[in-house]
């Protein structure tokens, strides 16, 4: 029986290796193939590349975190809303928010251009307020908020429901007014899920290509800048605009972790 | 003191009836009845938490039936302790004062002296995680004293500690309401409780008081037979044993 269970085990830990070794062998064929004069040249040396490179990383940097700003702002409420209370029709609401993570994401760009867009169904009373998104930074903000609100709210609303509902009525009990026991009491408690909801949906916004292709080509995000110079420059370019996405992720998704493990 | 009149709460196909109630202060009530009588749903009615269909509650003849819990100065003590993980005992006992904006210095002192009289000043800076059951009740019952509430409401405060401690604990919790006559009404479904600790017994069914009386009278009706049953074996077989060693 003994034997059983650890050729069952061996199996799986080798399993295991190959599904690790899938995912880190891109990883290290991309610094294997990185060519160091080329980085140098992109990101230091000469000014046509090294312009759009860092306006590029600038843009995308600046559109992930406002919209991540913004999804902590609309995600807290919403998901406090749906841990808390029970309601008709709570279940279509659910599926409604985690709609954008069952979409192809040519699909989703081509629906916030049918709805946001100057040509869309909000087209009038965006332009009233100055607002464009086709081809616009703003475009970009959107269509990251579009992608990554699921992963905000879902993250948030587990944060909420590990938050034991009485520890709130017990403030109320002592004088806090609901506003005051949400503030000092359920959301310091979930600050840890709202902290690994926003590196989530950060990283979601800044690994975002299709949908902002469609929504807003330009000003062009470093995904954008990455996809045209492996068209027109090729491998080694791309790789070198690749690596401090990469390494990015892996920082992020590290930060994630340790969080995830301190719960 | 605490009056309830003709109150009506509705809760899916369950209702709380409750024509006359009075509760005075400085007086330990104890609400007895199995599970599933509307016996929190009471709690949770007094404390604002669900809003009655009619009938009113009044404290001191102020009508507050419409309340929100915040305003009412009923402090909740329930039977998880539900002590806040993110604060030190300090911190807990501390929280219902610096809601109310009082000064620091202010909130220093009478929380020691809280403390003292909980014998729990030598626990003030612990971490919650890390007390017993019964420092987490005594920390729970200085939290809601320190605000000084109209009524202290205890749900179940014993059900989560063991038996050795519970019997301590409510020697401890009948002395320090003996001290300090706060009004208490404590909701559970033992008897023991209701009979050592109560000045008057409440007991429910169905969404309603059937009997309120002093513990000496309610042992004597039929709702206390069932319970009276379990216990009397046990006396029974004590009185002929020789456990004095």
């Amino acid at each position: 029986m003994l034997r059983r269970a650890e050729s069952l085990m061996l199996l799986f830990v080798s399993i295991t290796t190959l599904g690790i070794c899938f995912i880190v062998l891109p990883i290290i064929a991309l610094f294997l193939l990185l060519d160091p004069n080329i980085l140098a040249k992109i990101y230091l040396k000469d000014p046509i590349f090294y312009v759009q490179t860092r306006k590029a990383f600038l843009i995308t940097l600046e559109a992930s975190s406002i919209s991540t700003i913004l999804l902590i702002t609309l995600g807290i409420p919403i998901a406090y809303l749906l841990a808390r209370s029970n309601f008709v029709g709570k279940s279509i609401v659910e599926g409604i928010i985690d709609i954008p993570l069952m979409l192809p994401h040519t699909v989703a760009g081509i629906m916030i251009l049918c709805a946001y867009s100057g040509r869309g169904l909000l087209g009038d009373l965006l332009k009233a307020l100055n607002i464009t998104t086709e081809d616009n930074f703003w475009g970009i903000v959107i269509t990251m908020m579009f992608v990554s609100f699921p992963l905000m709210v879902d993250t948030i609303k587990i944060g909420f429901e590990s938050v034991n509902p009485t520890l709130e009525l017990v403030a109320r009990s002592l004088g806090a007014s609901a506003f005051k026991a949400f503030t000092t009491i359920s959301l310091p408690l979930a600050r840890q899920s709202i902290l690994a909801g926003a590196i989530l949906a950060w990283a979601r916004a800044l690994s975002e290509i299709g949908a902002i292709l469609v929504v807003a080509y330009f000003p062009k995000t470093i995904n954008v800048l990455t996809l045209e110079w492996l068209n027109t420059y090729g491998l080694k370019y791309a790789i070198a605009l690749s690596i401090p996405l990469v390494l990015l992720a892996l920082l992020l998704f590290i930060v994630f972790r340790l969080m995830v493990s301190r719960k | 003191m605490i009056l309830i009149k003709d109150l009506v709460v509705k809760l899916g196909d369950f209702s709380l009836i409750i024509d006359y109630l009075e509760i005075n202060d400085g007086e330990y009530f104890v609400v007895l009845g199995p599970s599933g009588v509307g016996k929190t749903v009471f709690l949770h009615t007094l404390m604002g938490f669900l809003k009655p269909l009619k009938g009113k509650i009044e404290v001191n003849g102020i009508d507050i039936t419409y309340w929100p819990p915040e305003k009412r100065n009923f402090a909740l003590i329930p039977q998880d302790f539900s002590l806040f993980p993110h604060m030190n005992v300090l911190g807990n006992i501390a929280y219902g004062l610096k809601i109310k904006g009082l000064s620091k210095d202010y909130i220093d002192r009478v929380v020691h002296e809280i403390a003292s009289i909980l014998e729990i000043e030598h626990i003030l800076n612990r971490n919650v995680d890390s007390l017993s059951g019964g420092e987490k009740q005594r920390v729970a019952l200085a939290r809601a004293l320190v605000v000084r509430p109209h009524v202290l409401l205890l749900d179940e405060p014993f059900a989560n500690l063991d038996p050795r401690l519970r019997a301590k604990s409510r020697r401890f919790i009948k002395r320090i309401h003996e001290r300090l006559r706060f009004t208490a009404i404590h909701v559970t479904h033992n008897i023991i409780d209701a009979i050592l600790m109560a000045d008057r017994v409440g007991y429910m069914k169905e969404g309603q008081f059937v009997i309120i009386s002093h513990p000496k009278d309610f042992i004597k009706t039929e709702y206390a037979r069932p319970y009276l049953d379990e216990i009397l074996p046990l006396s029974e077989y004590l009185r002929g044993a020789d456990y004095s060693n």
